[in-house]
């Protein structure tokens, strides 16, 4: 009995007209959505491999230690084929040497803010909007549709009972458009495989997950659209209605609860971070030179009148201790801002918490939020590159300075004008590259399945929530059903 | 109200030899040619397919006829539409009004557009009551009517229309015995005034009750076309199964189907 | 005649259920961005003034002209670009000024606040791109399929008035029952930031005025394109079916697509290569300097306050030739790659013009000048002030601070403690935001090609119900 109800609602289904166009303009879209995904992939390989390979040409041209300057790349991100996320709107690198301290810039979208203006396409955007709509559209006239063709109460002049009807409804619809569906899902994965992407066993566990939270979603939709047609008795009205809520859920709350959130926390701009770093080291080095010039004036008293007088060799010396008075300057600066940048992180995690708990009230969010989660290109991209690159540049700076230590002064070049000596001025420049072998190396920060799960297990939870809310809710409004 | 051109012997509607082959090669009306004159009831009767709608449909130049001409008072209705339509009211067999509309508001709209009359509130009432829509219901929306009072309701568009010639297609399909009845009675006093009322239906029973002259169609054809008067006394239902079973044993037509 | 139509639709439409669910949906939404875009922008305002004041403070107990490096130069929020975004929170907010060299805008507000980049904001552009055309759609799709389903269609007909009269009354009734909701609740949304006072001049309101306009331009074209499908199609819901996949390329994924694939037709090099290749060559002019540096000989010696200014003098004209070189060096690079990027940006565009959406974005982004050009003009804008900063400089110390050269000075002796700068004489940054006439210029075309969508979808429909099956 069970059996055949479902049969009819996947003949139902599979018959009807919309379902031809529906089920084209998906398997379209998916399969153009993961085509241009890779392409645009493999142009980020390209770029990152590029960019590299300028930063080490760069590297090897630089002939003292000091001066030497190194880019760590952001490493594409196979997996942005699926969801992109903040791919696109967080920097691609950060300068590491000395001074600066580490920013992620030249964001893709900011270089080639053509693609800014109407973003990108990828598979998750289409789960979001187009499955979503399709499921709504399949299912908004479940029940109050059959009502009004009068094929309900010829079903219930049968020895037919409310639940399992229900039961095969909602069964009948999800198979009846998840089998099909799944179709260029599967092509999409080929697709994949035949382009080559560099996919790892970890890699293909986060996409199988990533496949298994859009099925979440898209389950929800099938039985939310149910739901409304037991809710509602004309077709015509349960059909504006939950287009109108497909608006809210998709296309609003996920906008305006970040933003509402934006509101609650205030949280600075980097910019203003900066420049209150930099008013900091003003005052740092101005305290630092009118050290200096004390010390400068005890020297030429302990040379006898005069900083020329000194022999080179004192001279050296004094440049040194200069060296490490400047070096510890440097290091409070960096310290202060290092506090600052905790306390934004901190305002800015908490901002995060809230946003995400606001637009969790919509399923979609927490799809998204998932996603990116799953694919590793979410809100903490960001802190995980800065962390990374940080140590990195603490391993670099450390073996930067060992080795210009051993080298001794290169690369720098001392002018000096005074009243008694005129003008003299001195480089120590060699024209010797740098033996670049032992330098450390920039390795990306990699995440572990369970790492990139645990965030994503919250909405896993609250898409089945919301599905179960929505089938409990059709359940017993069926069970009352007014049928005639 | 009386028709100026009662005494006249000119026919109101009038079919020359009609045909209509659809551009999928079926064949709906093939040669069929009659006349209704005022104040005279023309019943169409025949089985789905057989063409009756096709034939009302280019008496509204909803479509053109391939062959053959409609005339609304000698005017083709494919050549001057316009025109034509100024003079018939049609009844279709589910009246579909605007069912957020009032009975009065759809009223106004289709008596607006009827011709160059202005009419009223009171137009509409009038009609409303007469025919049998008591005046609680004329604010109703229709959303809210049982199918003979859209019936009814659809009548007294046409009746405020106050046109010469009526097209009824199916009216009575679907009512029971006495809004049936009722709708039949109107029909009567709209001939009383000198209308030419032309109808399809199959119902074999109404036909009986009201027709002036019935035709029977069947592949697009007029098998029988009597006066009711020649029929008066004979079985009409036997008589349309004879018809229909010797016409249908002739060779293999090539129309088959229907529309 | 085409009054009592035209009536007649109107009051279906207004008395409908469907208007009621979908138009008080829709205002909500309209309102709602506005309210957004208002809130939005005080947020960042608020951020931009601690900027600014952070900024100055910097530059506050410095003793000497020379210690300012550089000036840091912000683009200001402008009340039009939070009501319509554009790319204006994609591109780099900050610029480095130090007198002379390339300029590039850094921290993009989405690379600063990433959670702001999931969703992106809700702002008009969105709101009438997705939710207006899906309006106009509702209202629209079963003008004629609709009538013929219900019957009323062949009764209207039967009355002696002819098709295009009838669909003309159609097309009229629903434009007016469109249109004049919408900009009642855009009116409110008007009111909504006056109230929230949010600063806009009068120039920002014929801006806003125009955007709105491009708005109900571009619900039109999908009124009028329901009207027509609606009229080539004969059960209301295939009519909607057809109208909601085009609705989903047209807003959704024609503009997204069209440009990923014109990227991929034109080729542009990486920005990391030309980065580099700049940067290369001034390392290679610098190391050609350093030479002729090594030969300076002051021709007064003795005074070392004159050696300075000598040296500064001898150091800016250096400086100059180099900038002159690297800036034909720039040029010579950036022109093959802007060339190129024009090229991708003129193709993309005018393939994603297949749909509408892309014609009222790129208008409504122009007016608001938060359009593709919003990189260049700020750049541009900071170019200006980077020369007025410059001249500063000289004028103050002899020499940009772009020379970057370490200086320490040391004084030996007594010498009276020297005064403090005053950073208000820094001439200060006024953002230009592009002319309405620029604007108005390169609005134009699209909002030209939004209004012959509609004329061909009003002849199409003309034409489609023309040969109407009434059967």
């Amino acid at each position: 009995m069970f059996s055949i109800l479902i049969i009819k609602e996947l003949r139902a289904i599979i018959y009807s007209p919309k379902f031809t166009v529906t089920f084209a303009v998906c398997a379209v879209l998916m399969l153009l959505s993961v085509y241009i995904g890779i392409n645009e992939y493999n142009r980020s390989v390209i770029q990152y491999r590029t960019a590299q390979e300028l930063a080490e040409q760069r590297m090897t041209e630089t002939t003292a230690w000091p001066n030497l300057i190194n880019k760590a790349q952001r490493e594409p991100n196979p997996l942005q084929i699926f969801a992109g996320g903040l791919n696109y709107d967080i920097g691609r690198w950060s300068l590491i040497n000395r001074e600066d301290s580490i920013k992620l810039q030249h964001t893709h979208y900011s270089d080639n803010p053509i693609y800014a203006v109407f973003r990108i396409i990828d598979f998750s955007f289409i789960v979001q909007f187009i499955l979503t709509l399709f499921a709504i559209l399949f299912t908004f006239d479940a029940v109050n549709g059959e009502r009004e063709k009068g094929t309900l109460q010829l079903v219930f002049s049968n020895p037919v009972s409310r639940a399992k009807y229900l039961l095969a409804k909602c069964a009948g619809s999800w198979l009846g458009l998840v089998i099909p569906i799944s179709i260029p899902v599967l092509l999409s994965l080929l697709l994949v495989v035949l382009f080559k992407v560099p996919l790892d066993g970890g890699d293909w566990i986060k996409i199988i997950s990533f496949l298994g939270l859009s099925l979440f979603l898209f389950s929800f939709f099938i039985v939310l659209g149910v739901f409304i047609s037991t809710l509602i008795r004309r077709s015509n009205i349960s059909f504006l209605t939950s287009l109108v809520i497909w608006v809210v859920l998709v296309l609003i709350i996920p906008r305006a609860g970040v933003l509402a959130a934006g509101q609650i926390v205030y949280v600075p701009r980097v910019a203003e971070i900066e420049g209150r770093r930099n008013a900091f080291a003003k005052d740092k080095w101005a305290q630092f030179e009118a050290k200096m010039e004390n010390t400068w004036i005890e020297r030429s008293a302990e040379s006898g009148g005069g900083c020329s007088s000194a022999s080179d060799e004192k001279l050296w010396q004094w440049m040194k201790e200069d060296d490490a008075a400047r070096k510890k300057v440097e290091i409070e600066i960096e310290d202060y801002y290092a506090k600052l940048k905790e306390d934004l992180r901190r305002r800015k995690a908490v901002r995060e918490r809230s946003a995400a708990a606001i637009s969790r009230i919509s399923p979609a969010s927490a799809y998204q939020l998932a996603a990116m989660s799953l694919t590793d290109t979410d809100v903490s991209l960001k802190t995980r590159y800065e962390d990374s690159m940080n140590s990195y540049r603490t391993l670099f700076n450390d073996y930067i300075d060992n080795k210009a230590e051993d080298a001794g002064p290169t690369g720098q070049i001392m002018i000096k004008v005074s009243s008694e000596d005129g003008f003299d001025m001195s480089s120590f420049d060699s024209d010797q590259s740098l033996d670049l072998s032992g330098l450390p190396r920039f390795r990306h920060p990699d995440r572990s399945f369970s790492e990139s799960f645990y965030p994503a297990i919250i909405d896993f939870g609250i898409l089945g929530i919301y599905t179960i809310l929505a089938f409990i809710g059709a359940f017993f409004r069926f069970l009352k059903y007014d049928i005639e | 109200m009386k028709m100026e051109n009662e005494t006249t012997d000119r026919p109101m509607l009038e079919a020359v030899n009609l045909s209509k082959r659809y551009d999928d090669g079926v064949l709906a009306l093939d040669g069929v040619s009659f006349e209704v004159k005022p104040g005279e009831i023309f019943v169409m009767l025949g089985g789905n397919g057989a063409g009756k709608t096709t034939a009302l449909n280019i008496f509204l130049n909803f479509i053109d006829p391939t062959e053959g001409e409609a005339k609304i008072n000698g005017i083709m209705t494919h050549f001057d539409p316009l025109k034509a339509k100024e003079l018939v009211a049609f009844v279709s067999e589910n009246v579909m009004l605007y069912e957020n509309f009032t009975a009065m508001q759809n009223l106004d709209f289709f008596a607006s557009i009827g011709g160059k009359n202005v009419y009223g509130d009171k137009d509409y009432r009038d009609a409303l009551l007469r025919v049998g829509l008591l005046e609680e219901s004329h604010h109703k929306k229709l959303k809210n009517f049982s199918k003979g009072m859209r019936q009814k309701c659809g009548l007294a568009i046409a009746i405020v229309k106050d046109a010469p010639a009526i097209l009824l297609d199916e009216p009575t399909s679907g009512l029971d015995p006495q809004a049936g009845h009722e709708f039949i009675k109107l029909l009567d006093s709209l001939r009383g005034e000198g209308r030419a009322i032309l109808m399809s239906t199959h119902d074999i029973f109404r036909a009986r009750e009201i027709a002036d002259t019935i035709a029977i169609l069947n592949r697009g054809k007029i098998i029988m076309q009597k006066k009711a008067s020649e029929i008066a006394g004979r079985d009409l239902e036997d008589l349309y199964l004879q018809y229909m079973a010797g016409h249908n044993s002739e060779v293999e037509s090539p129309a088959i189907g229907g529309v | 005649m085409l009054r009592i139509l035209a009536k007649k639709e109107v009051r279906e439409i207004l008395g409908s259920m469907k208007f009621v669910i979908t138009f008080s949906a829709c205002a909500v939404l309209i309102l709602l961005s506005f309210y957004m875009g208002a809130e939005n922008y005080s947020l960042s305002r608020a951020q931009y003034e601690a900027v600014m004041a952070q900024n100055m403070e910097r530059l506050e107990g410095l003793t000497d002209w020379f210690s300012v490096r550089s000036q840091r130069v912000f683009l200001p929020p402008q009340p039009l670009a939070s009501l319509v975004n554009g790319v204006s929170n994609d591109i780099g907010r900050t610029i480095e000024v130090e007198g002379r060299g390339e300029l590039t805008a850094d921290d993009s507000r989405y690379n600063d606040d990433p959670i702001f980049a999931i969703f992106r904001f809700l702002d008009l552009d969105f709101i009438f791109g997705t939710i207006l055309s899906l309006f106009a759609i509702l209202l629209g799709y079963n003008t004629i399929s609709g009538e013929k389903e219900q019957g009323t269609l062949r009764l209207a007909l039967s009355n002696p008035i002819s098709r295009n009269l009838y669909i003309l009354g159609k097309l009229l009734g629903s434009g007016i029952a469109l249109v004049v909701p919408l900009v009642i609740a855009m009116l409110i949304g008007c009111l909504l930031l006056v109230i929230l006072q949010h600063p806009m001049s009068g120039e920002d309101w014929l801006r806003l005025a125009i955007i709105i306009i491009t708005g109900l331009f571009y619900a039109g074209v999908f009124l009028t394109l329901s009207l027509f499908i609606s009229s080539v199609t004969y059960r209301s819901s295939n009519s909607f079916l057809l109208l909601l996949s085009i609705w989903i390329f047209s807003a959704l994924i024609i503009p997204r697509a069209s440009v990923l694939l014109a990227g991929r037709a034109v080729d542009v090099p990486g920005i990391d290569e030309n980065i580099s290749q700049k940067a290369k060559y001034s390392s290679q002019l610098f190391k050609e300097e350093l030479a002729k540096i090594s030969q300076f000989q002051p021709a007064s010696s003795g005074d070392p306050e004159k050696m300075v200014n000598e040296f500064n003098r001898f150091m800016e004209d250096i400086a100059d030739e180099r900038e002159k070189k690297q800036n034909e060096f720039n040029a010579r690079i950036n022109e093959a790659r802007n060339n190129k990027l024009r090229r991708r940006e003129r193709l993309s565009f005018n393939l994603a013009r297949i749909s509408p959406s892309t014609s009222m974005t790129l208008a409504a982004t122009a007016m608001a000048g938060t359009s593709l050009d919003l990189k260049d003009h700020f750049v541009d804008e900071v170019s200006k002030y980077q020369k007025a900063f410059g001249d500063f400089m000289v004028n103050k110390t002899g020499s940009k601070p772009g020379d970057r050269m370490m200086m320490m000075k040391i004084k030996l002796g007594d010498e009276e403690e020297p005064e403090q700068i005053d950073p208000n004489e820094l001439p200060v940054f006024r953002y230009q935001s592009v002319s309405l006439a620029q604007s108005v210029k390169s609005s134009l075309p699209d909002l030209g090609l939004l209004a012959i969508y509609n004329l061909l979808f009003i002849a199409g429909s003309f034409r489609a119900f023309g040969r109407y099956d009434l059967r």
